[in-house]
């Protein structure tokens, strides 16, 4: 069972460490297109993140990735080792983001259970015949014979003749024969072969082997075939050959016999050449590759930020730990309320107790605090995951665009970054297939020809706003009324909408004026589900138009969903909960501050200023005797600079409450306007949220 | 005379240097089944040597390619200061000349990725011998 | 009733195939799988949310779950029924997705062998036939079997359509 349980923390290590990498080597990518070159730094890296790759997925089995590995780290050693004037830089780019797709799509296999049983042959001969295309160009090493590349630093690599003592002592005692014999598959032979050889140059003189070129790699399948052959003369007796030589590891057999002087003659002088270990091998300009030392070795040009592996003091936790966490700390914050307010405790004198509570509420405060911050992640990483998105954009629709970030250390609730980055990419190539025009087209209109995207997110109150921007042709008014209607999503009467209300109907379910279903988007299940994904986590969608200068979309979402400030108010038997942030003040009107308009709509005067009332029990058809405004209680509340008054019975309490979301059933039925989610009170029954925004957005429309 | 070899069963105390989290923990898991404890982790070769000093281990398994210093030049600096270092290198296919001259500067011996558990367990029960 | 409240979540899957859980609407009783019950409550307050079908009837605090609850009589276009303390809630859980079911009593739990399942007639076209799967013969008993999916599922608009 151990073995059930280390396999599959190896297999989420390897995707994880791997899906990392993969990352970093786009981003990577990204940054030399954009400079226009590959430095050496960005060589060195990109053959690390291969060859990292390529052996831990050989390590796992996934043979075809670690292949694929194997040729584009084959590629890099290529570019690395020559002389850096590679003319087709964008071509490279292409082979390796076509490398960093082929591997995504397998790991997405392999995360969900699938066989990863792609095929990249095709791409890895496209390689093959680059890199033999580089040596063409003679300043490229064939990474084939890279092994047997030899620097000559002025010593000599090959053995050469070592003639026998010259300073008088005394030949040697013994003579010996060995052949040695490998495990099978230990691999790199003839370098275990050059190992034994290294171990022995010390106590032997007069050493031969066979094969006699243990250098180039073809020699280890003779040995593995016939075994390492040696002969040498030593002082040392058969039990000490027999025990230094036993050390090998890997040794399967050991053959070794003593012989005498005659027979080490004879075989001597059969060679031709003879081969044995020279001193001069020993000096260390003997290179089969030139590794780079990055540390020692800085690169004069400009260095672009080096994406380093992040060595700082982080730990990775595991999502569900943390959710797990966060319902704790929720379900802390009832059990504490239940504790503070309990029934139990009316009527008695309680100083010590509720110094005693305070604490504990400043305590409990506080873990709220620190668990929230564990959760939030900035925007970085989606963020720029669109530039990857708009390069590909860019190249297959033949426009020209550039992506332009602001904010992105901005930070949301984990969960959320889960629900927006699809929303987002959508946008984002719905505003590179609809709204950027081609270069010719802008030119034509006085624009630019690079098209603008910019992506920004900033924090405004207790949500964070993320707009998607472009400057492209904007959204045609009239084809939205038009195919609206024809949809059936409005009625005629609604012909005096505002611009702005014409644009958001591009977030009706089954919309889209695309008349050719493109690759991308024009499906007409887009906007929706983009809305539908944000709406998930208490967020709205805006969207704003300017014909012929551009489309901007925003999303506003709250920042925490979890643990708020609330208010609870009671109407007829139902309970409410306002989030006490959007409370401006609440009173018990005299008779005279309320009338009527013209229209019918009930107002409010307050201070000099109009307000419109929503009676809550009308909104939702509860059944309550509080209908006059003088018994019961008016709730300004504000948003976005707007505000509402609302009507309810009374005011129940302040108290901190854990936002929940409405049960997935009743979700997947309908958004319910003004409804933000549910809470549990301190004695256990169940209170609404209301979703203040939601309010005064759809009072206005109305 | 034909010899075999023979299986060590001391418990080594470990020092794992390679750069990817996937192969450290790959290494840590198949050790500790075999019984030996992995006395550090270091993520480069600097790390590595640093390390080495201060827990010295009985058996380090060594990286080759690695940012900041690479396992070769790490090999270098401890066998310097140590120079009865058990230094196992893990080398990927391809590598022949490093592992060659790794060899030259007094690595014990190397293993090649991928290899299976038992391969690694029996080199470093071997090199404990060593 | 203290009898038949079991929680049979901790049981195999296997052992609960064919294992019918039967309730009852007024005369009429139904059965459903086992395997997709995983309790049965007594009713409690339920808070009710606006602007849903009349048969969902609103949310209830299941020990701090919250969970939808469908009075399955109104589900079934029947007469609605004030509830006592005989009223049952039967939790389900199909893909995910919680959610109670308000019925009138809930009887017995009882095994119907595969052989003895077959398909409903078409002749009756009765509103509640809609979420009848299949018959179970037990005895000289003949059983309703609840497709449960169907139950969570159906649009209104679709089965309007159909009865017309």
């Amino acid at each position: 069972m151990y073995d059930e349980y280390s396999n599959e923390t190896m297999l989420d290590i390897y995707v994880f460490e791997t899906e990392q990498l993969l990352e970093q080597l786009e981003q990577l990518m990204l940054n030399c297109e954009k400079e226009t070159g590959f430095t050496s730094e960005a060589i060195d890296e990109i053959f690390r993140i291969m060859h990292t790759i390529k052996g831990s997925s050989a390590m796992m089995m996934f043979n075809d990735i670690s292949n694929l590995a194997h040729s584009m780290e084959d590629l890099f050693y290529c570019l690395r080792n020559g002389k850096n004037e590679i003319a087709d830089n964008s071509f490279i780019s292409d082979l390796v983001f076509e490398g960093i797709d082929f591997i995504k799509e397998e790991i997405e296999k392999i995360k969900n259970g699938i066989s990863a049983d792609g095929n990249p042959t095709a791409l890895i001969e496209k390689i093959k015949i680059f890199i033999k295309d580089l040596q063409n160009d003679v300043q490229f090493p064939d990474p084939g014979i890279k092994k047997a590349i030899v620097e000559t630093t002025g010593s000599i690599a090959q053995d050469t003749y070592k003639s026998n003592p010259e300073d008088g002592r005394a030949p040697p005692k013994h003579a010996f024969k060995a052949v040695l014999h490998f495990e099978e598959g230990c691999e790199m032979e003839n370098i275990r072969a050059y190992s034994v050889v290294h171990n022995l140059k010390d106590i032997t003189s007069d050493l031969f082997h066979i094969p006699e070129n243990i250098i180039d790699n073809d020699s280890s399948k003779d040995i593995k075939q016939n075994g390492f052959h040696m002969c040498f003369t030593t002082d040392l007796g058969y039990g000490e050959i027999q025990e230094v030589l036993m050390q090998t590891i890997f040794l399967r057999e050991l053959i070794l016999e003593e012989i005498d002087k005659e027979e080490m003659e004879r075989i001597s002088k059969n060679k031709s050449k003879p081969y044995l270990v020279s001193e001069s091998d020993e000096k260390p300009g003997i290179h089969g590759e030139k590794l780079n030392n990055p540390g020692t070795q800085k690169s004069k040009t400009e260095r672009e930020t080096p994406l380093s592996s992040g060595h700082q003091n982080i730990l990775s936790v595991d999502v569900a730990k943390l959710d797990r966490l966060m319902d704790l700390v929720g379900e802390m914050v009832i059990a504490e309320a239940m504790v503070i307010q309990n029934p139990d405790l009316a009527g008695m004198e309680l100083t010590n107790f509720q110094k005693a509570a305070q604490r504990l509420d400043k305590i409990t405060k506080e873990i709220q605090d620190m668990v929230m911050s564990i959760r939030m992640v900035s925007l970085t990483a989606t963020f720029q995951k669109m530039n990857r998105i708009v390069r590909d954009m860019c190249k297959k629709l033949d426009k020209e665009a550039k992506l332009v970030i602001i904010g992105e250390e901005t930070e949301v609730d984990k969960n959320v970054i889960e629900h927006i980055s699809d929303p987002l990419m959508h946008l984002v190539r719905n505003a590179l297939d609809h709204g950027i025009e081609s270069a010719e087209e802008r030119e034509a209109a006085g624009k630019p020809r690079y098209g603008t995207i910019t992506l920004e997110a900033k924090s405004s109150g207790s949500d964070v706003l993320i707009t998607v921007r472009d400057d492209g042709k904007g959204l045609e008014r009239e084809k939205i009324l038009n195919k609206a209607r024809e949809k059936g999503l409005i009625s005629k009467s609604d012909s005096d909408l505002t611009d702005r209300e014409i644009y958001n109907l591009i977030l009706l379910p089954g919309f889209s004026t695309k008349d050719n279903v493109t690759e991308f988007s024009g499906r007409g299940v887009g906007m929706d589900v983009v809305a539908r994904n944000i709406e998930t986590i208490g967020g709205s969608v805006i969207v704003d138009s300017a014909p012929k200068s551009g489309t901007t979309i925003t999303l506003k979402i709250p920042l925490t969903l979890a643990i708020v400030d609330g208010m609870n108010i009671r109407v007829g038997k139902s309970l409410f909960t306002l989030p006490t942030i959007s409370i401006k003040e609440s009173f018990r009107p005299n008779a005279g501050d309320t009338f009527t308009d013209p229209e019918g709509n009930e107002m409010i005067m307050v201070r000099g200023n109009c307000y419109p009332i929503l009676r809550l029990h009308e909104y939702y058809n509860i059944a309550t005797d509080v209908i006059d405004f003088t018994e019961g209680i008016i709730i300004m509340v504000e948003h976005d600079e707007k505000a509402l008054c609302i009507f309810a019975d009374e005011l129940v309490g302040q108290q901190q409450i854990v936002v929940k979301s409405l049960p997935r059933y009743i979700r997947d039925f309908k958004k319910i306007k003004g409804l933000a989610g549910c809470t549990l009170l301190g004695d256990g029954s169940i209170s609404l949220i209301l979703d203040i925004g939601g309010l005064i957005y759809g009072w206005n429309v109305n | 005379m034909i010899g075999y070899n023979v299986r060590c069963n001391l418990m080594a105390r470990v020092l794992i240097v390679d750069d990817a989290a996937f192969m450290r923990t790959k290494i840590r898991l198949t050790l500790e089944k075999a019984g030996h404890e992995i006395a550090g982790e270091a993520e480069n070769g600097l790390e590595g040597v640093a390390k080495y000093f201060e827990i010295k281990p009985d058996v380090v398994t060594m990286d080759i390619t690695m940012p900041v210093m690479n396992g070769l030049e790490a090999l270098k600096e401890i066998k310097k200061a140590d120079k009865n270092a058990r230094v196992l290198m893990i080398s990927a296919m391809g590598q022949e000349g490093i592992v060659r001259e790794a060899v030259m500067y007094g690595a014990k011996t190397f293993i090649v990725k991928p290899f299976t558990d038992e391969r690694l367990i029996q080199t470093v029960e071997k090199m404990l011998s060593l | 009733m203290a009898d038949i409240i079991e929680n049979t979540g901790e049981l195999e899957e296997d052992t609960l195939k064919g294992r019918y859980l039967t309730f009852s609407i007024g005369n009429e009783s139904y059965s459903i799988e086992v395997r997709y019950v995983t309790e049965i409550i007594g009713i409690q307050a339920i808070t009710e949310i606006p602007e849903l079908p009349d048969y969902v009837k609103g949310i209830i605090n299941l020990r701090g779950k919250i969970i939808p609850v469908m009075d399955v009589r109104l589900r079934f276009k029947k007469e609605p029924r004030e509830y006592n303390d005989r009223t049952c809630v039967i939790v389900i859980d199909i893909r995910d997705i919680s959610i109670g079911l308000i019925v009138d009593t809930v009887s017995e739990v009882i095994t119907i062998p595969e052989q003895d399942i077959v398909d409903p007639p078409k002749m009756n076209k009765s509103f509640s036939n809609r979420y009848v799967k299949s018959i179970g013969k037990v005895g000289n008993d003949v059983k309703l079997l609840i497709d449960c999916e169907k139950l969570l599922n159906d649009d209104e608009i679709e089965s309007l359509n159909e009865v017309l």
